[in-house]
């Protein structure tokens, strides 16, 4: 550890526990206002559903050319949330970064739950929700197969590993933690609790089995932080429409998704750490550096972006340069710009460690990239598609009802289980903020967290 | 292109059993209660096999002979006849839309009475005992109107009205009567003039003759033969207000006030006759074209240069078409115009007085009719095939003076503005259910049989004559015929030589000399001058005034379209607006007033006022403000009602001139301050350098140079369309291409079916736009859905303006657009369930039972060909009954899945399957699609691509040739043939 970045924890193994536990203690009046918002806000997404399954896809603001607008922007927006948890959680671990530690598990969950609700979408957005099924490699009786060309069938299967490896992974950290909370629980929690910690008793050759294979699990979420996003980007970067046909897109949607997860691991920790009173435990350090990474990746977007209309303007492609032309002045010039300010330059904000460690100035950021990176979605679909080859087909799209509503019971969806989540499951790692704190016990050197 | 076998197989067969339609049952909703399968099977009945019998298309006066195709006794779709002299195989869209007529949920389902203001249905014996006491109640002050459409039943209605003691009006909206009154002043011929186009050099346009004037798919034809390029095309100048379709298809649009085209026309055959000496001196010897400039703002030198031009060509043709022969100074125009043919020596040649098209009373018919009413001398009217509470204006108090008429019968299809303002209504027959006949000229007579069982309660208005005659008897004795059908037979029987005869003329489709189009050998000196009118142009608007134009609209003509999904949701050739009318005002007065798209802006006149949106028209003089006919219906039907207002409110009571004054209100504009989403299907109209409808000088097209090599000899720079790099990438994935070409179903030899069109016959008519929605059950999808581009139109016409700004003459391009069937299809490879697949023939499949509606594959079209099912538009497009015009061959796709253009799949099967029972090779020609079959300017052409030998190969390989995006390497199957652009001889 170098002398700059130092955790401070002040805390004893028992105070740890002990604040850990209290977050999963009877609920506050404001907690159940939250998840009643949000459990609402799902309903009004599932209301939207049925009347889309009824009549059809056209209550939303469909407009050909455009015939991928805000359901899809959503889906790509919503696996780029799920980006960070795995990033912080598996890569930043496989760097040794002990900042991660107070705040992983929180963006692993957070990554899991967005995940999930990205994976709805697919379904959502398909004219005949009911055969969505027929997308996968099923055995059948007709013989019918998917085409394993289509960048969707790509998809699916890297959302499905995704989906599978994170959860995974979230719950295989779990289990120490499950286990210490089952210590401290009664009744038929404990039975829960007993079971989701699979005979957890912390002895040693429990521990060495456990490090190892959560070191491994690392390894292998590692290579889908990348692969997954690039995937979803190929979506776009394999068909040839102007604006999506790009050699940049793995890279720009990978760094795109980590700073869009990062926004959103900063909206939700900076007033859960308050609402939980864990304040302690993720502290303006975490921040800090959760600000850095926001700021490495805000800028290769700001290099993206930037790339982007250079290529446009190189490559001496007419219709390259037309659908950025448009972007930027076109009739949907605000959300080109949204996407710019909120993301390329708003990042920039944070070269100051006076704002990086201003919580509520991070705050007010964060909620900047969110809407900066669901922009960023926005307008590389519905714009790209908006002004392509043939210019009589042209066609501007605005959003409706239907498409709010979903996009609004993406949010409740989401909400409903990461409040759920935190208050059933230790939103701070018990066992690895331990080991964070100096022990003569322990082994010197850290061979195994 | 070769003559369709299979048809004319068909028609033998008709020919032989006669009218054997009548007796096919199947196709009535209510009656059907048991399915019960035939115990002898009928011989022109086979299930899934279609039967054609020909008819005669009745959307409009011109007459053009159809093929009506059945199946299962319904009639599914209208084709043009092609051994019908009018039209030859072709149909423009109106006329296939007559199948939304016969099957339009609106119909009067039977007969009906009038009691307290309510009506009630009642039974047919019942209707015409009524309709004959009211005869007889009437005593000799029997007044029918009816359509200048003449035939067996008009000399039946006349004989009829004849014994009841009455008068027979004939009088339809739009009728040709200036340019009639013309032909009688300067040839001497009271009827409209035939006009040969075909052999036309130059065409001398003074309105419109592409979109609805006269015989519009006549014209149609005979124009892209003579402007189409092959080899040299006729130069085209178009002279007006308003740059109507036919204006946008001009080599060259003049610019005139509205309501001075005359004194362009005048002075035109000033110049020619030398200064105005000879016949006509003294009507154009004063109109010198720097005076017709100062009348209509045209230059004198284009004037001048025209003239001589037009001189030269030798035959050329003037025409004094559309609204501008409809307006104040109609008479005017329409003699100038005869009279610059006659000068010209036109006259015989390609003006052909003789091929005259009938009349009817015209409006001083109309006129003699209301004051009939007025007076009280109209004891019983009979509505017959019109609707003049709708079409007369307003301010004409038709629908007054018909109220002082004591009975009111109308025999219409429809409970229409007329219909409901009469007591008995006595449904007709719709024309594929009837026997019938029309004379379209002289020479050319149509026939109609019923193609299938009626579909409502409706009977022959001949036939109800007829009962009406036998229950009255007396004077009526002389009506011994027992049916309509058996007084039609009588009737030919004598021209058509017997029985034999009778079959051939019913199979043919009518009787007509052997000449396919109006002959120009019987040349005729110019007649002797009469005293011609004195032509005044129209004082100057006062500021702030515009000149009302009423045009017909494109589809819905005089509004007797407005209830027919189909024309409704056909964009306007012009402005591309669907579902509602609007207001044209021309760019300068948009900028001037700060009007932009889609502002509500009132019109005032002396005689009313209405509300409309406005369309900034690049095409419009200053002057002028022109709103289209056809809507504003208050009771036609749920299609047709509130969709706007019509602008005859705003046209004021009859003036001098015996014909509505179409053109020359004076009308105020009114800024206010509401808005209305314009429906229209255009997205972005400018090119922006993509080569999509490419054009090139004649010269060039002469030379014979490919469109690349014409940009370069315009000095444009060497554009290579692909980079180094990608030639080389492309040629790699041609060597894979033909690896993947020779594994399973594609090594074997199989057609490779392709499409060409050429731009330079295109007008963009858009009759084959209609033909694919009937062919293919397209769904029309409304005002709501087009407004966010969803219209389902598999083929669609982009027009795109070039130049019109910074003074440079404003110039339109169509390109009909349709699936490509790329070799190279970008939406096949992202389906992620193979909906989207290439066919071993070359097309490009959609499996719709197989498509999930991801719609990546229309997302990565580039031509933006493929069309999405938003909503359940299966279960809305088709209320009862307008579901029985269903395609059986064709699925109707449901909500969630991707359709598009398949190449008529279907034709192609079935003319697969049926050479593969004949044990023979498919022939070229032998079938085609819908959109070619249609073409009237016969732009489109369809086939084998892999055939040397075949047409498409043929045309394909012009030197005009190109594909669109070739950049994009997607290797479509249709090839464009750039349009030729006929600019100004150097130094004319």
């Amino acid at each position: 550890m170098t002398a700059v970045a130092q955790p401070r924890i002040t805390q004893t193994h028992a105070d740890v526990t002990r604040d850990v536990v209290a977050t999963l203690q009877t609920p506050s009046r404001g907690y159940y206002i939250l998840l009643f918002s949000a459990v609402g806000l799902f309903l009004v997404g599932l209301l939207t559903f049925l009347i889309l399954i009824k009549d059809g896809l056209g209550h939303s603001g469909y407009t050909p050319p455009v015939m991928w607008s805000v359901y899809i922007t959503t889906f790509v927006f919503w696996v780029g949330i799920g980006h960070a948890g795995t990033l912080i959680s598996a890569i930043l671990f496989l760097f040794r970064s002990p900042w991660r530690t107070a705040v992983y598990r929180a963006t692993e969950a957070m990554t899991v739950f967005a995940v999930m609700t990205a994976g709805l979408f697919p379904i959502i957005h398909i004219g005949r929700q009911w055969v969505f099924y027929w997308l996968l490699p099923y055995p059948n009786q007709r013989y019918l197969w998917p085409n394993f060309k289509s960048p969707l069938i790509w998809d699916v299967f890297a959302i499905s590993t995704y989906l599978t490896v994170s959860t995974l992974f979230l719950i295989f950290g779990l289990i120490p933690d499950v286990a210490a909370v089952r210590d401290k629980a009664r009744g038929w929690r404990k039975f829960i609790y007993s079971q989701l910690s699979l005979g957890w008793t912390g002895s040693d050759n429990q521990w060495r089995h456990y490090s190892r294979a959560y070191l491994y699990m690392a390894a292998l979420a590692t290579p889908l932080v990348l692969s997954v996003h690039s995937v979803v980007s190929w979506d776009f970067a394999a068909s040839i429409v102007p604006g999506w046909h790009g050699t940049i897109f793995a890279p720009y949607f990978v760094a795109g998704a980590i700073y869009s997860g990062i926004g959103m691991v900063l909206t939700l920790l900076i007033p859960l750490r308050k609402a939980l009173k864990i304040e302690h435990m993720i502290n303006e350090y975490h921040f800090d550096n959760l600000s850095k990474l926001t700021l490495l990746t805000g800028s290769i977007l700001f290099y993206a972006y930037a790339m982007e209309y250079f290529v446009a303007w190189y490559s001496g492609n007419t219709f390259e340069q037309t659908t950025f032309f448009r972007r930027a002045f076109g009739p949907q010039w605000w959300a080109g710009w949204t996407m710019i300010i909120c993301n390329a330059f708003v990042s920039q904000l944070l070269w100051f460690r006076k704002i990086r460690t201003n919580l509520t100035a991070l705050f007010v950021i964060s909620i900047f990239i969110n809407i900066g990176m669901w922009f960023e979605r926005y307008v590389i679909i519905v714009s790209s598609l908006s002004n392509d080859y043939v210019p009589w087909a042209w066609d501007v799209l605005n959003p409706t009802w239907a498409d709010w509503g979903i996009l609004a019971g993406s949010f409740g969806w989401f909400g409903m289980y990461f409040l759920l989540f935190a208050r059933t499951f230790p939103i701070v790692a018990i066992q690895e903020i331990k080991e964070m704190i100096p022990m003569p016990r322990r082994r010197a050197g850290g061979g195994h967290h | 292109m070769a003559t369709n076998v299979d048809r004319r197989k068909f028609l033998t067969v008709l020919g032989v059993s006669g009218g054997g339609a009548v007796a096919l049952s199947g196709c009535s909703t209510d009656r059907v209660q048991k399915l019960v399968p035939y115990l002898v099977q009928s011989e022109d009945q086979v299930p899934g096999v279609p039967t054609w019998y020909a008819s005669t298309c009745t959307e409009c006066s011109a007459g053009c002979g159809v093929h009506v195709k059945t199946r299962e006794g319904r009639a599914i779709k209208l084709e043009g006849n092609p051994a019908h002299p009018v039209n030859r195989g072709k149909l423009c869209a109106r006329g296939q839309a007559g199948l939304q007529g016969l099957y339009n949920p609106s119909r009067v389902k039977g007969p009906m009475l009038k009691e307290n203001g309510a009506w009630k249905e009642i039974t047919w014996d019942d209707a015409i005992a009524r309709l004959a006491q009211e005869v007889g109640k009437a005593s000799g002050r029997v007044a029918v109107l009816s359509t200048p459409a003449r035939g067996t039943f008009s000399d039946l209605l006349d004989n009829w009205v004849g014994a009841a003691g009455g008068t027979v009006t004939r009088w339809e909206p739009l009728d040709l009567e200036p340019v009639r009154m013309a032909s009688r002043l300067v040839y001497d011929t009271d009827a409209v003039p035939g006009h040969n186009f075909a052999e036309a050099h130059f065409i001398l346009g003074f309105g419109d003759f592409l979109e609805t004037w006269n015989s519009p798919t006549e014209q149609q034809i005979g124009y892209a033969e003579s402007h189409g390029f092959n080899g040299d095309a006729a130069r085209h100048v178009q002279v007006g207000a308003r740059r109507d379709l036919t204006g946008l298809n001009a080599d060259e649009f003049l610019s005139a006030a509205p309501g001075t085209e005359a004194a362009v026309a005048l002075a035109m055959a000033n110049v020619i006759s030398g200064g105005g000496s000879g016949p006509f001196a003294s009507l154009i010897g004063e109109w010198t074209p720097d005076a017709a400039e100062r009348a209509s703002g045209v230059s004198a030198a284009r004037i001048t240069a025209v003239a001589r031009e037009f001189a030269a060509a030798s035959p050329g043709l003037a025409v004094a078409g559309g609204i501008a022969a409809q307006g104040d100074n109609a008479l005017a125009l329409a003699v100038a115009v005869a009279v610059l043919n006659s000068v010209a020596g036109n006259v015989g040649r390609t003006v052909l007085p003789a091929a005259a098209v009938p009349t009817g009373d015209g409006l001083a018919g109309m006129q003699r009719l209301m004051a009939a009413m007025d007076g009280g001398q109209v004891g019983l009217l009979m509505v017959h095939d019109a609707n003049p509470v709708y079409a007369l204006p307003k301010s004409y108090g038709f629908a007054e003076k018909m109220a002082k008429v004591p009975f009111k019968v109308s025999t219409g299809h429809f409970l229409d503005e007329t219909a409901e303002a009469c007591d008995l209504l006595l449904p007709n027959h719709h024309a594929l259910e009837r026997w019938d006949d029309l004379r379209a000229r002289p020479g050319v007579t149509g026939l109609m049989q019923p193609v299938m069982e009626p579909v409502f309660q409706t009977r022959h208005t001949g036939d109800v004559l007829l009962g009406v005659a036998r229950a009255i008897g007396g004077g009526f004795a002389q009506f011994t015929a027992a049916s309509f059908e058996e007084h039609l037979k009588q009737a030919w029987a004598g021209s058509t030589g017997g029985d034999a005869g009778w079959r051939a003329a019913l199979a043919a489709g009518g009787a007509w000399d052997g000449a396919p189009a109006p002959s120009s050998s019987a040349a005729a000196a110019p007649p002797p001058p009469t005293p011609a009118p004195a032509f005044a142009p129209p004082a100057a608007p006062a500021e702030g005034d515009f000149t009302l134009v009423a045009f017909p609209h494109a589809f819905l003509y005089d509004g007797r379209g407005a209830n027919r999904p189909w024309l409704l949701e056909n964009p306007d050739p012009v402005t591309k607006i669907t579902w509602h009318p609007w207001a044209e005002i021309s760019l300068e007065t948009a900028r001037r007033l700060d009007i932009r798209r889609g502002e509500i802006i009132r019109l005032v006149s002396d005689h009313g006022s209405m509300e409309l949106p406005a369309y900034p028209y690049t095409g419009l003089h200053d002057r002028a403000i022109a709103v289209p006919l056809g809507f504003g219906h208050t009771s036609y039907g749920t299609f047709a009602q509130d969709a706007g207002p019509t602008p005859l409110d705003l046209i004021g009571p009859p003036g001098s001139t015996p014909w509505i004054n179409y053109a020359g209100t004076r009308v105020q504009l009114e800024k206010t301050h509401g808005f209305k989403d314009v429906a229209t299907t255009e997205g972005n109209p400018r090119q922006l350098g993509r080569g999509i409808a490419e054009a090139m000088p004649i010269e060039y097209a002469r030379r014979g140079l490919t469109v690349k090599e014409s940009h370069l000899a315009a000095g444009a720079g060497h554009h290579e369309i692909n980079t180094p790099l990608e030639v080389e990438a492309i040629a790699g994935w041609r060597e894979e291409q033909i690896e993947a070409r020779k594994l399973g179903d594609y090594a074997e030899v199989h057609p490779a079916w392709g499409m060409s069109i050429d731009l330079s016959r295109c007008t963009g008519c858009s009759a084959c736009v209609t033909a694919c929605y009937a062919e293919n059950n397209i769904p029309t999808v409304g005002y709501d859905d087009v407004l966010r581009g969803r219209e389902m139109s598999w083929m669609r016409i982009e027009r795109y303006w070039e130049g019109g700004e910074d003074g440079e003459p404003l110039e339109a391009r169509f390109v009909p657009m349709l699936c490509q069937h790329c070799e190279n299809a970008p939406c096949e490879p992202v389906c992620p369930v193979y909906a989207a697949y290439h066919t071993v023939d070359g097309l490009n499949g959609q499996v719709y039972n197989r498509c999930v509606g991801t719609r990546y594959c229309g997302n990565n079209c580039p031509f933006k060909v493929r069309y999405f099912n938003w909503y359940k538009y299966n279960e809305k497009a088709w209320p009862e009954p307008l579901h029985m015009q269903l395609n059986p061959d064709v699925t109707v796709r449901a909500r969630g899945v991707m359709e598009k253009c398949t190449f008529c799949i279907q034709r192609i099967r079935g003319a697969q399957h049926d050479a593969r029972l004949e044990d023979r090779q498919l022939v070229d020609g032998e079938f085609t699609t819908a959109c070619a079959q249609a073409c009237p300017s016969g732009a489109i052409v369809f086939g084998n691509r892999r055939d040397p030998a075949s047409r498409v190969s043929e045309v394909s390989h012009d030197p005009r040739g190109y594909v669109v995006l070739e950049e994009t390497n997607v290797r479509p199957a249709v090839t464009y043939l750039a349009k030729v652009l006929h600019a100004p001889e150097a130094g004319a």
